[in-house]
């Protein structure tokens, strides 16, 4: 894909700039940055963990992380939850440019394999202020590996294990004088798995994919630095969503980048980028019994980004980085009302600096413009203070957004079993007067007046508080505290009623809520050979109407439809769902380098929460079933020989633990954890 | 699930012991509590899997608290079922296909409360039919995906004045047939109605206890 890991160009500031061997990211502040210096709440998975877990997809990988879950939606595919907002509300990047694709709200991660990935850089805390829409939870940025030496250099790597899961990949590298050439060839397939009692949306029909990726970087002379970058996806998937139908979901993505970086003198640089991606989902079914036609679905995206960026340094204490661009995007969907087209250009500002010896600083703001919805500034300030040697202090505040999506302006959709109607805000003007003379209106409940303005991008104020304690340079402790404030939630309500009984529903902005809570993260590295590594996160996340509903005792229960109801008390709320109170990792590495081996154990654990209402006052209270609590083990062993080969071996889930449905009734399981995963590897080094 | 049907348990020994009534002046007839089970309500026509919605039509249910039966009289109901649809005899026709004509006086409205709370009406929340809509819509909660399920939303209690101006109070309990403990869209026939109700025989009284 894209890019170019930002990291070797984008050093505006002498300071700043450290020894490869030291983390640094690019992610946080669009600069390069020691990750220890930055002010933010931040993680980087490196290459070299990524290894010798044997990891495949980025799904599996980010699961291990401490506050981050990937959660299966009942469309959509695998997002990640972030300090316990949805994976709609996080921003996807593969080096430094948007990943789209998200038809349901949720971008599926588990469409990017890791076997070309240099570092995952991810940052926590509402990021709008320079990445605008998405943003609002944070931001995951995947950056792609690029050769390290010259010559000719080749890697290969096969992974065979349970469900008949295939995952090949091929890496060329060509690296000469300021020339060099990265090409990434994956493929990946699996017999998927299926639950005995689960309705066949839950469990993964069988599936093939490939992504390719070639990426040239060409450096015309000491100053001028050009990148051009291309990566496609292809997915074939069975598609079986009840035992009458089947059919084929097939995705098509390509991804270009190109960029032009020029350094002006020691002050100066700019940056020009191109960026330009479509997904496409076309998906059909037939009916079993006779091989007929019986519904089809297609999704087709486009984003073409043209942006332009600069630095500049005044001297080393100080540095302002900016950047001007708009996003083209257009949609062609089924069941819309419309093919809807935005242009929304953006600018943004960051300054980073210390005024104080001690003291380091980030202030920035964005201004995102458009046209169907309300314009959005963002602003966001972070400070870290060194107290000493061995403790830190930071905060940020910052406000992040998520425009609304295509869906929730244009939808116009009938439900085919129920009959009832979803209409995006910007087509209930048209479709409401169509139906109603149609003679399908029976009542109108909220007049279509209210939908003369605009909705308003879901919105939030995050708060992050941290402390890092270094007692000794081996061990590390790290706490931050977070706290999002969100408003103008985005929600359905009943708008008209049906001739046929049923509803006309719109998106409104209604709700406020809130995810906080606090994360732990220690790491403790005894020698070279030995490591071990813990994490947690506390998770409160509520919706404030909800709790005010609960205090105010409007809110009912009863434990068995034959029983009469009672009322709740503000302490039986529960909050969101989906949500775990508590999660924790554990990871032991060791490695014995006489033997060329190493071997890992990790653990991660996810306390109960709520998957729907199971007692019928739609929300989610003590007295609703939950899903109980787990925890997976994984662990690996990889041996290197002749210092070109290593072989691997792995098991995932070793207690074998899986959480499928009881009956056909029973809908509160564990979808995405299909039980234990033996697997082997072979690496081969050219 | 253990303790679940524990607790049921206990809360249909507590429901069943709040209902029963005493004390009450010799002159005054008892107020009654009664469970209705499997009132059919069954409707022809909606939407159907294809998403292509025909015309609704059949006749309702009709219900007469004097008797506490179903009924198929023109006049002689208070109350009437066709699937989620609630009507009372009074108000407005919304003019859909087989809506019977109002003759009576009937208004209802739907507090918010347990059954046992609800001890009294408030006269001036009650209300008819009308075209706006009909005064008893919104007692259930549909659930979407995954379950797609009609549930009867805790804490609405249905308040209503009958034909001939006695007071009752309903809970409906389950919208699927024999009220099964863990009801499934796809399985359990839908449109059989449980629930509780209160009547209070006794002219302009207004209180259930």
């Amino acid at each position: 894909m894209i890019g170019l890991s930002q990291s070797d160009t984008e050093v505006t500031h002498d300071s700043l700039k450290v020894q490869e061997l030291d983390e640094v990211m690019v992610t946080a502040t669009r600069t390069v940055r020691q990750l220890s210096s930055l002010p933010l709440p931040a993680q980087i998975i490196g290459k070299k963990e990524i290894q010798r877990i044997n990891s495949q997809r980025l799904d599996d990988l980010l699961n291990e992380q401490t506050g981050l879950i990937t959660v299966s939606e009942f469309v959509g595919g695998a997002g990640i939850q972030m300090q316990g907002l949805d994976s709609q509300y996080t921003l996807i990047l593969i080096d430094g440019v948007p990943l789209i694709g998200r038809s349901a709200g949720t971008l599926d991660i588990s469409r990017i394999s890791v076997g070309n990935i240099k570092q995952i850089e991810i940052v926590k805390g509402a990021s709008s202020s320079l990445y605008g829409s998405e943003a609002l939870g944070g931001v995951i940025n995947i950056i792609t590996d690029r050769p390290k030496d010259a010559g000719f250099k080749s890697n290969i790597r096969y992974r065979y294990g349970t469900f008949n899961t295939h995952d090949a990949n091929i890496n060329l590298n060509y690296k000469k004088e300021g020339l060099s050439i990265n090409t990434f060839i994956n493929r990946n397939s699996s017999d998927g798995y299926q639950f005995a009692n689960a309705a066949n949306l839950n469990t993964v029909d069988p599936y093939s994919n490939y992504t390719f990726n070639t990426k040239v970087d060409y450096a015309i002379n000491a100053k001028t630095n050009l990148l051009a970058s291309a990566r496609y996806y292809l997915q074939d998937q069975e598609y079986a969503p009840t035992e009458d139908e089947a059919g084929e979901i097939t995705i098509n993505e390509w991804n270009t980048q190109f960029k032009l970086d020029h350094e002006y003198n020691d002050r100066w640089s700019s940056y020009f980028e191109f960026y330009a991606t479509r997904y496409k989902a076309d998906e059909f079914l037939n009916t079993l019994e006779d091989n007929t036609f019986f519904s089809n679905s297609d999704y087709n995206e486009l984003l073409i980004r043209p942006e332009i960026r600069a630095s500049f340094a005044p001297n080393e204490n100080h540095s302002f980085f900016g950047g001007l661009g708009m996003d083209h995007e257009t949609l062609n969907r089924t069941d819309f009302s419309t093919n809807p087209r935005f242009n929304s250009p953006f600018v943004y500002l960051q300054y980073e600096g210390s005024p104080l010896d001690k003291l380091n600083v980030i202030l920035g703001a964005r201004f995102d413009g458009h046209s169907d919805y309300d314009s959005q500034f963002s602003p966001k300030a972070a400070l870290r203070y060194e107290l000493n040697d061995k403790i830190d202090l930071k905060g940020s505040v910052g406000y992040g957004f998520k425009a609304p999506d295509f869906r929730q302006l244009y939808f116009d959709f009938t439900n085919g079993f129920v009959g009832y109607t979803i209409l995006g805000y910007n087509a209930v003007n048209t479709k409401i007067p169509e139906l109603d003379q149609d003679g399908q209106i029976s009542t109108i409940v909220v007049p279509i007046s209210e939908y003369n303005g605009a909705l308003r991008p879901e919105n939030s104020v995050a708060y992050n508080f941290g402390t890092t304690f270094k007692p000794f340079s081996r061990l590390k402790f790290e706490v931050n505290l977070f706290r999002n404030d969100i408003q103008d939630l985005i929600d359905t309500r009943l708008i008209a009623n049906k001739t046929n009984g049923q509803g006309i529903f719109s998106f409104y902005n209604v709700n406020k809520a809130y995810t906080q809570g606090l994360e732990f993260n220690t790491s403790w590295k005894l020698n070279n050979e030995f490591s071990i590594s813990g994490g947690y996160q506390l998770l409160f996340a509520k919706d404030k109407d909800a709790q005010n509903a609960f205090k105010d005792g409007e809110v009912f229960a009863r434990l068995s439809p034959s029983s009469p109801s009672f009322q709740l008390t503000e302490d039986d709320y529960f909050g969101l769902f989906n949500r775990s109170r508590h999660m924790a990792n554990l990871k032991i590495f060791y490695s014995i380098e006489k033997w060329n081996l190493d071997t890992n154990l990790r653990g991660t654990y996810r306390s109960k929460y709520g998957l729907f209402d199971t007692n019928g006052n739609s929300y989610l209270d003590n007295f609703d079933e939950f899903v109980n609590p787990y925890s997976i083990w994984d662990w690996a062993i990889n041996k290197t020989f002749w210092a070109k080969y290593q072989v691997g071996f792995g098991i995932d889930n070793i207690f074998d633990f899986t959480d499928a449905p009881e009956s056909e009734t029973d809908l509160l399981f564990v979808g995405n954890i299909p039980g234990r995963i033996i697997y082997t590897k072979l690496n081969i080094q050219l | 699930m253990k303790t679940l049907k524990l607790f049921s348990l206990i809360a249909i020994l507590i429901g069943m012991t709040s209902c029963s009534n005493d004390d009450d002046p010799v002159q005054l007839l008892e107020v009654e509590s009664v469970t209705v089970s499997n009132l059919f309500a069954p409707q022809i026509g909606g939407v159907d899997q294809m998403g292509n919605p025909s015309p609704i039509s059949g006749e309702f249910t009709k219900f007469d608290f004097s008797t506490g039966q179903v009924t198929t009289s023109a006049t002689e109901w208070d109350i009437a079922f066709r699937a989620t649809s609630i009507i009372i005899n009074g108000g407005v026709s919304l003019g859909s296909t087989d809506e019977p004509e109002r003759t009576g006086d009937v208004a209802a409205y739907i507090a918010s409360g347990t059954f046992a709370s609800i001890a009294d009406v408030e006269s001036s929340q009650l209300g008819q039919d009308s075209g706006n809509g009909y005064v008893l819509s919104d007692w259930y909660t549909y659930t979407g995906p995954p379950t797609f399920l009609i549930t009867p939303t805790p804490g609405k209690i249905i308040v209503i004045r009958t034909r001939d101006g006695k007071y009752a109070k309903v809970e409906i309990l389950s919208y699927y047939k024999d009220a099964p403990e863990d009801p499934d869209a796809f399985m359990d026939e839908e449109r059989y109605y449980t629930f509780n109700y209160v009547y209070q025989p006794n002219d302009g009284q207004t209180s259930f206890e």
